[in-house]
This record gives structure tokens, C-alpha cells and sequence, in this order.
């Protein structure tokens, strides 16, 4: 058990928790762009930066990202010091200047009093903050199909060479958790297109209805052991296929045992 | 042939120096990078030439020896005749004869060759007696300009290895970690943490698999200082290497080199094959328990991959960024595993501690700052080259001392140290002691070593924006205050550059800063404002000058400043021939005139003209 | 101890009480959420299945995430979804042979049946007692993590 103080508050925490952890439990609200449960955390965004000191510093503080600072005994954590605040508001009028059109970026200055950058606008061709979330969650999910290119200013997230990527299996892990929907793609006619790749989706053998691609079915079949037959059928044919099966067994042993 | 133990390795030691004393005379052709440049190469092709037609007594080809940089590069191509000690400059292929027949053949000075005095023109014969040299206290540089950077035969005879093989023998682990730790020894790659604290805290985490990594990316602009150790002395930082391997219990480790360096790769490699030849790499190193080796890992142009995080991650073949160090990569390093990373200089001072002592260490430089520095001396400094004095000595001393000066006798108006980290310091602090403590007090930072002498035609505000022009272009992205930051940054030093600016700008300029500092992720971000800010702390009234009266007082920012011809023109008419966009026109003895719409202030004309004519307003 | 939910299609009687209690277990933003039980027919005369996620002891649905977000809950034994892990790639769906993760569409999320924590309210509700959560011996069945 590590004992600190958040705001004021005295809390406890499990030893090698890290301090967003805990900020959150204790209700308290603070952006965290690029944070995700799913995977590591990454310190890229900064929005989650707080103020912390300890009693021998001597009001010396230093600022770092809860996302990434384990807990520590007799710490003292200010999320909303006039310091901290200076500096979200700076990052999310950084923010701003280079997407002044992205819809998620302008609510995130508007929550920080901030509608107009002041400083130079730059806007980016596309609403990509490279927060990093799809490329972590594609590396934690074993694919690693798509990666962040390039440096600086320039960077960009893409797949290999700028082509269809090879690793890609379709799952749209990436698109359903990037924060401003920058990742798209396309489901139609029983084909799946994201990172200009093709996919064939597939159809339940009952109904017809698309499930996932076939590409990430073959995947989890032989990576994760499950028989290539689960994904043959989709879940409303399984719920049914399910009453229809416990049926007749239910049937059988009212007729066995009246 | 395998160096079985401690004592083959003085035998080999006792040979390895009879064949070496085999020449009276030894001629040494400096064959750093710059003198390569300039040529160095052809020197010894002319040697090899001269030598096949004449023979000269005592001596022959084999006793041509190629070393690392001198560090005096503004003379080069330099040849030194040993033992003498003549240290002859600005060497050509055709002078090459006469070194041969005069100085070789007979005991004659070739006076031309000799480096000048510009104070009072008198000729210097010894390396020893040249003032460049004299003030210098020569360490990490020990074996640059002295053996030949690709022979471990000469780093051998020189007493190389002996301290690898005294610390095999008599020394544990804890016992080194406790020697360097006494010495006092700081990171010469700029931040000065303790290396033996550092080898400590890597030893304590209990772990498999330690790391021993050498920084060797030096990313700094006008930096080598790393670049002339890998050259000249390869196999110094191979032994500090082991040392420090030795001490943490790591069995692999890695040198982290540059792309830009394909000569210290290339030496490198020669240093590590024969060590692996003779067995002092691989297993049971001198018949001992202890087995390590090294790979090379190259970069592939990123400054950024100089921090130390991204670094490992580029060494483990991931994309180089960094992350937040709240958990220390000497605790979980390359591969998470516990790492030492420290810089070629540090790591070549290391044998000689050994060596030498702890103690002889303290004995140089200050308590706090032991032992001394390597510099690369730039800019407009008379002595242009690298250097290395005792921690402490002042920044006069380095500059007008070792320096000789302002070129031109142009009056100095400041020195840039630490590179794009760092800050830079006016005339009123030059006698403030060259350590890691004292320049970061004033604003700015020792950093690896870089110094960048300017004079009253460097214009501050340009200064701040090359420096920022470089950080926005090699900022690795991951995080906003320093992408996006550093770029409006940028963006705003220009508006100032050009007359565009506001005093509220300068403001905004301040406070942007402090929040790049406070937010971002790595070094890059969190030092790159200190150009800037340094710049305006000490020049402050020359940013105004831009903003309220729209000029540039030195001269430099285009859009500030014409070009125009005076009436000392006499018609010479090459500044025609130089200007690129046809903006001059003229004919033979008739002044000149200069069309300003044309005019892309680009500076040719003024460096051709040698009667003053041009003026800059 | 530990728990078991059970399921006696035998006494079903297509009420569809569980459906709507769960519904309301799992509201979201005050509105009924999306059901995790459906009592569907049986095949055969007055023969209806309640339909349920029954925490499989080797579960595809474990097996097929990527990201570790399914985990038994060693008290409940239901196997649990971590909202906050889960990046809706909906793995999970495809994989269960019982169709028993399902797609919340209003709010874009996977759900599946937790057992309410430990007190599942469609047992609670049931009036045939259909559904069942009751404690078994110690050392009669095994539960995996």
C-alpha cells in the first residue's frame, strides 16, 4: 500500500500504480489523449501532465505525464495547479494551430477556454494528432501492420513503403479507437477496404450476414487455437442454433424423464 | 595468435615495442576526417611514391604512420617528424620530396612548412612549443596524432590493455565501480552524471542480462570530438568499454555510431576484428571468467536518436523516439534489461583512471569537475580545431588563449557552447570556468563539448533561428509541445528575422518557451528554447532593434539589410562574375551598379571584393 | 464456495422477465441497455431456451482477445469484460459459439453477460426459477481463470 496526496486528498495506492490510475479512481477529470487501456501507456500528448512535489523538496516541483509516474509514498499530486493549467492550455492551442478544422481538437480547446489558436495556423492535410493509439493497439494485438513514418512535423502514421499493408488483417482495431476518426474505411459488398487494402468479409453460412474478415478469422483460428467453424456463423445463427441444440436436449429429457 | 593471459599480454607488449623502435625517425601524417578532407590522403600516396625512388637510410614506408586528428585542423594537412617533435603545416604532395630528402635524409627544417606566430611572425618548430598545444592537457586525446589509428599493435606497445588486464587480475567488480566513482568522472556526453554511480545503480538491479552501450551519435552541429576518439583511438574506447562491461557483469555490448561517420565505423570494426582475433573479445578474455563482445549499431541520421531511450530503441531496430525516463534506462534499458550508455570520451578516459589512479584524476580539473574536456573549437576563432585542458580553465584562456583569437582581430561578441541544448555567453562572462555547473548557471551548458566562437558580424537573432531550424526538423514528433512548439517557435524567431515581429511577440516568444521546457517529453524538447533564450537574456537590446527599428546591427538577416556598392569601386568587375542573378552591372573602371530588386542577398559580391566597395546597410 | 449460474430450459416458459430485468441491470445513461439473456425457441412445442452466456470453462471468447480485456472474476466466475481494454474489434462476437458477446450498436461497444457482479437480477426475477445462481460443494467442479 503507497499513501499520497492528490489534491489535498490523502489516497491510497497499490505499489507500481501509476498516478492516472488512481486520479481516476478517485473521480477527478483530466484529458489523456493518447492513453488507452489496452497498451502501454505512451506520454505523447501531455494533457495528463500534473504537478507533484514531495515534503523535502522544499516546494520545488516538477511536472510529469500520471500516465507513466508510478506512485510514490508520501508524494504530493496537484492535477489542476494555475501551472498545469497553463500548460494544457498551451498544448491544446498548440493542438489547434495545426487542426484548426478537426471537430474532437476544437472541443478539447473549447473545454480549456480556448477557440481560436494564438499562434500561426499550419493546418495538417488530415485530422491524424498522432496520438500513436492505432499503431499500439495493432503492435499489442500481435499485427503490427502499420507504423509511424517519418519525423517531426512530417510524420505520419502509414504501413510499410506506403503500400497495402502486408500484416493487416482488417479488424479495425485501429479506426473504431482513433480519437478523431481519421482512419477510414469502407464495407460494401462483402468486400472491407482500410489502408487501401481489400478484404473478403465473412458471410454466415446460415443468414448471410457479414462478420469479420476472413483474414482475421484464419488469424485468431491459428494463432489462438479456435476451430475455423465459429467464425462460419454469426451470432444471431448461433443464439438460435444454441435454443434450437439445448431444445432438443431439454426435449430429450422431458421424454426420458416425464 | 590468441593473448593468453596478463603475461603473454607483456610479452606481446615487449614486441610489439622493439618493432616499433625498429626507425629512428617516424613520419606522421595526421589522417582525421578534416585533413582527409584536405587531402592528407595524396600526402601519404607521395610518400609511397617518393620512398619507391629513394632510399633513405633508417628509415622506410612502414615508419609512415597514419594517426587520428590532431585537433590543430585550421593548419592542416599536418606532418609530424618524430622524435623531433617537427610539426610541419598546410602540407602539399609537392612539398612531400623535400620533407623526405631535407628532413629525413638529413636533420634540415623546411622553415616554409613551419607553423607562424601571428602575433610576431616567428616560426614554431616543435608540436610541444606551439602554443595550441602547450595549453592543452592532452587525455581523452592521448593517442590521437601519436599511433596509428587502425594498428592495436601500437595501442599495445603504448600500454594498451594493461589496465583491462589489471582489472582482470586484482580488481573485483565493486573495486572499479569503486575507482571510478573516486575519480570523479562525469558524463562527457553533456550530462555529467557520475559514470561510477551510474556502473552502481546498472550493477544493483538484479538481472540476467546487464548491457553496456557507447554513445557514439554526437548529433551536435559542429561537434567531432567523438567522431576524431572513434577515428584516432578506437581501441581506447574498446578497453573502457570492457572495463565498464567488467564492472556490471555485461557480456554484450554495443557501439551506437552515426551514420555520417563511415571512417570511425570503419576503424571501429578494424579494432574489434583484432581484438577478436587475439582474444581480447569473445570468451575467458585473458584467461579470465570474463567474456564480452561488442557490435556495432549504426544510426541512420536522427539527432534524436542521440537521447538516450531512443537510442536503445534504435539500437533494438524500433523507430527512435523517446519515452519518459521516470523509470531509468540504467534500470530498465535496451531490451528493458539494466543498461550503462555512456559517451566515447567518457569511456576513453576510463583505462588511464585505472591506470593512473583515482587520485591522479582528482588531481586535474576542479573537486567537482575532475579530470578535463575535449572541445571542438569553431567559429570564428584564429586556431579552429579540437582541444582538450583541464576542467576550469575559462573560456578566455580556451578562445584568445588557445584560440589565438578573433580571426581578423574582430571584436568577439559571443561563444555558443552545448550545442542546440546549450546557450550562448557574451564578452562579460569569459572568465567564468568551463564546467558542467558554472555555464548552466549562466543560461547555458557545457554540453558535449561544442564551442562556437562568434564575432560582431553573427547575428543573435539568426543564431537562435539556425539553432531552431535544426531541433524542428530533427524533433522526433511523439509529443506536441515540442513538434508543434518548437515549430511556432521557430516560425516566430523568423517574423523577427524579417522586421515583422511585435514586442508582444518577444513575450509570447518567452512564454512559449517556459511551457516547451515544462512540457516536453525528452532533452530535445526540454533544452531546445536555450538558444533562444539565452540569446535574448544577453542580447535582448539587439532583438528589440529588430523589432522596433526593423535592422539587423551585424548584418546577416536578409530581409533587413541591402547590399550596395560604395565609391571605392574600381570597376574590377568580379563581383559580376560572382553574383548568381545578374544584379550587378558595369563595365571595366567604372563603378559598379548594384539592382536591389534582383539582389537575393546571398553575399558573394561582398566576399570577392577586395577593395571594401560593398557595403552592407 | 463458489457460484454457478444455471439454466433449466425444462421450466422455461418464454416470459422474456430476464430479458427485460437485464435490460435495466445494464442501463445506460438512464435509458435500458442492451439485453445479455434472450429466451429463444426451443424447436419443440412450449419448449423455450434462455439463451445465456454460461461462462465457459475454456471460452473462446478468451481466447480470442488480442488484448487480454476477458478475464474470469475468481469470485463471480463470470468472465468479465474490461470496457476501458476492449478495442471493439469484435473478435469476440465472430468467436463464441453461443452468440453469446454481443454488439451494443447504439453505443458502440461489446457486452456480455457478467453475472450483475454476483447477483444476477434475470435469476432474481425469474418466476419459474429457469435460472438459477447457487453456491456448489468445494472440490465438484473446477473453474479456470
Amino acid at each position: 500500500m503507497v499513501r499520497l496526496t492528490i489534491n489535498g486528498k490523502l489516497v491510497q495506492a497499490a505499489e507500481g500504480e501509476m498516478l492516472l490510475s488512481v486520479i481516476r479512481r478517485e473521480k477527478i477529470d483530466i484529458p489523456a489523449l493518447c492513453h488507452h487501456e489496452a497498451v502501454e501507456p505512451y506520454g505523447a500528448c501531455r494533457l495528463c501532465m500534473v504537478e507533484i512535489t514531495r515534503p523535502e523538496w522544499d516546494g520545488w516541483a516538477n511536472f510529469v505525464t500520471s500516465c507513466l509516474y508510478p506512485v510514490e509514498e508520501n508524494l504530493i499530486v496537484s492535477t489542476h495547479s494555475p501551472k498545469v493549467i497553463e500548460l494544457r492550455k498551451t498544448i491544446v492551442d498548440l493542438f489547434l494551430a495545426c487542426h484548426p478544422n478537426t471537430p474532437e481538437i476544437i472541443q478539447l480547446a473549447a473545454d480549456y477556454g480556448v477557440t481560436h489558436t494564438s499562434y500561426e495556423e499550419v493546418p495538417e492535410p488530415d485530422d491524424c494528432i498522432l496520438c500513436g493509439l492505432c499503431t499500439r493497439i495493432c503492435e499489442t494485438m500481435g499485427f503490427k501492420a502499420i507504423s509511424a513514418v517519418g519525423r517531426g512535423h512530417g510524420k505520419e502514421i502509414a504501413p510499410p513503403l506506403g503500400e497495402a499493408p502486408p500484416d493487416c488483417v482488417g479488424c479495425l482495431a485501429c479506426a473504431q479507437n482513433c480519437p478523431t476518426h481519421f482512419i477510414k474505411f469502407s464495407d460494401r459488398n462483402g468486400v472491407r477496404r482500410i489502408w487501401e487494402k481489400d478484404f473478403e468479409l465473412m458471410a454466415c453460412s446460415r443468414c448471410g450476414r457479414k462478420t469479420i474478415t476472413r483474414e482475421f478469422a484464419e488469424s485468431l483460428s491459428a494463432g489462438r487455437d479456435i476451430p475455423m467453424e465459429y467464425f462460419e456463423i454469426c451470432d444471431d445463427c448461433h443464439r438460435m442454433e444454441t435454443s434450437r441444440t439445448m431444445g432438443r436436449i431439454a426435449n430429450w429429457s422431458r421424454e426420458v424423464q416425464p | 595468435m590468441r593473448i593468453k593471459d596478463p603475461q603473454h599480454l607483456s610479452k606481446v607488449q615487449k614486441e610489439c615495442r622493439a618493432a616499433l623502435g625498429k626507425f629512428p625517425k617516424k613520419v606522421i601524417v595526421c589522417c582525421g576526417t578534416g585533413c582527409l578532407a584536405n587531402g592528407a590522403a595524396k600526402i601519404v600516396t607521395a610518400f609511397e611514391d617518393v620512398l619507391s625512388k629513394r632510399k633513405v637510410k633508417g628509415f622506410s614506408i612502414e615508419a609512415v604512420t597514419k594517426t587520428g586528428c590532431h585537433g590543430f585542423c585550421e593548419q592542416g594537412p599536418l606532418v609530424v617528424i618524430e622524435p623531433q617533435g617537427t610539426f610541419y603545416t598546410r602540407v602539399k604532395p609537392k612539398d612531400v620530396e623535400a620533407i623526405v630528402e631535407k628532413s629525413l635524409a638529413h636533420d634540415e627544417i623546411l622553415e616554409p612548412l613551419l607553423y607562424s606566430d601571428p602575433s610576431n611572425g616567428h616560426k614554431i618548430e616543435r608540436y610541444n612549443d606551439l602554443p595550441f598545444f602547450s595549453m592543452q592537457r592532452r587525455i581523452a586525446l592521448r593517442h590521437l596524432g601519436k599511433i596509428a589509428a587502425h594498428s592495436i599493435d601500437e595501442y599495445i606497445a603504448d600500454g594498451g590493455y594493461q589496465a583491462l588486464a589489471k582489472v582482470l587480475t586484482s580488481m573485483t567488480p565493486d573495486e572499479v565501480i569503486a575507482e571510478i566513482m573516486a575519480s570523479g568522472l562525469r558524463g562527457r556526453g553533456g550530462g555529467g552524471f557520475p559514470a561510477g554511480r551510474k556502473w552502481r545503480t546498472c550493477r544493483d538491479v538484479v538481472s540476467d542480462v546487464h548491457y553496456v552501450i557507447c554513445n557514439g551519435d554526437e548529433g551536435d552541429p559542429g561537434a567531432f570530438m567523438d567522431r576524431s576518439i572513434m577515428e584516432g583511438d578506437p581501441h581506447g574506447v574498446l578497453e573502457g568499454m570492457m572495463i565498464a562491461a567488467y564492472a556490471v557483469d555485461a557480456r554484450q555490448g554495443f557501439i551506437y555510431v552515426r551514420e555520417e561517420y563511415p571512417l570511425a565505423v570503419t576503424h571501429l570494426k578494424k579494432a574489434i576484428d583484432d581484438c577478436e582475433e587475439v582474444g581480447l573479445l569473445g570468451d575467458n578474455i585473458l584467461g579470465s571468467d570474463f567474456s564480452f563482445s561488442i557490435r556495432i549499431s549504426r544510426g541512420a541520421g536522427a539527432f534524436v536518436c542521440g537521447e538516450s531511450s531512443a537510442l536503445m530503441r534504435s539500437v533494438a531496430g524500433e523507430v527512435g523516439e523517446p519515452r519518459a525516463k521516470y523509470i531509468r534506462s540504467v534500470v530498465k534499458g535496451l531490451y528493458d534489461k539494466p543498461t550503462v550508455l555512456n559517451n566515447v570520451e567518457t569511456y576513453v578516459n576510463v583505462p588511464l583512471i585505472i591506470d593512473k589512479g583515482a587520485e591522479w584524476y582528482t588531481s586535474i580539473g576542479t573537486p567537482s569537475n575532475t579530470g578535463t574536456k575535449v572541445f571542438s573549437l569553431v567559429g570564428k576563432v584564429r586556431n579552429t580545431g579540437l582541444i582538450e585542458v583541464a576542467m576550469g580553465a575559462t573560456m578566455r584562456e580556451i578562445i584568445f588563449g588557445i584560440g589565438g583569437g578573433i580571426i581578423d582581430n574582430r571584436p568577439f561578441k559571443a561563444v555558443q557552447t552545448g550545442g542546440p541544448s546549450g546557450g550562448c555567453l557574451p564578452e562579460s562572462m569569459l572568465d567564468l570556468p568551463v564546467d558542467f555547473d558554472t555555464l548552466t548557471e549562466a543560461g547555458s551548458m557545457m554540453g558535449s563539448g561544442g564551442m562556437i566562437v562568434m564575432d560582431d558580424r553573427t547575428c543573435m537573432v539568426d543564431l537562435a533561428k539556425y539553432f531552431l531550424s535544426f531541433l524542428v526538423s530533427e524533433s522526433c514528433g511523439k509529443c506536441v509541445p515540442c513538434r508543434e512548439g518548437l515549430y511556432q517557435l521557430h516560425a516566430m524567431t523568423v517574423k523577427v528575422s524579417e522586421g515583422r515581429a511585435t514586442e508582444a511577440d518577444l513575450e509570447k516568444m518567452e512564454k512559449l518557451s517556459e511551457m516547451i521546457i515544462l512540457g516536453s517529453l525528452c532533452g530535445l524538447g526540454k533544452s531546445g528554447p536555450n538558444p533562444l533564450l539565452s540569446t535574448i537574456r544577453y542580447f535582448r537590446d539587439e532583438y528589440l532593434v529588430h523589432i522596433r527599428e526593423k535592422r539587423c546591427p551585424a548584418g546577416v538577416c536578409r530581409e533587413l539589410i541591402t547590399y550596395e556598392i560604395n565609391d571605392k569601386c574600381t570597376g574590377c568587375m568580379a563581383c559580376i562574375s560572382a553574383c548568381a542573378v545578374n544584379a550587378i552591372t558595369g563595365e571595366k573602371k567604372q563603378v559598379h551598379v548594384l539592382d536591389q530588386e534582383k539582389c537575393t542577398k546571398c553575399g558573394a559580391c561582398y566576399a570577392v571584393c577586395k577593395f571594401d566597395a560593398i557595403e552592407i546597410h | 464456495m463458489t457460484y454457478r449460474f444455471t439454466v433449466n430450459p425444462d421450466v422455461c416458459i418464454g416470459c422474456r422477465t430476464c430479458e427485460l430485468a437485464c435490460a435495466f441491470a445494464h442501463a445506460v445513461a438512464g435509458k435500458p441497455g442492451v439485453s445479455r439473456i434472450y429466451p429463444l425457441d426451443g424447436g419443440f412445442k412450449e419448449l423455450w431456451v434462455p439463451v445465456v452466456c454460461l461462462q465457459c470453462e475454456e471460452a473462446a471468447c478468451v481466447k480470442s482477445c488480442l488484448v487480454d480485456a476477458l478475464k474470469r472474476n475468481p469470485e463471480t466466475g463470470a468472465i468479465e469484460l474490461n470496457q476501458e481494454k476492449c478495442v471493439r474489434c469484435m473478435a469476440c462476437i465472430a468467436a463464441c459459439p453461443f452468440g453469446c458477446s454481443l454488439l451494443d450498436r447504439q453505443h458502440n461497444q461489446v457486452v456480455k453477460c457478467d453475472l450483475c457482479g454476483g447477483d444476477p437480477v434475470c435469476a432474481h426475477f425469474c418466476p419459474t426459477k429457469a435460472l438459477q445462481y447457487k453456491p456448489i460443494e468445494a472440490g465438484k467442479v473446477k473453474v479456470s481463470a
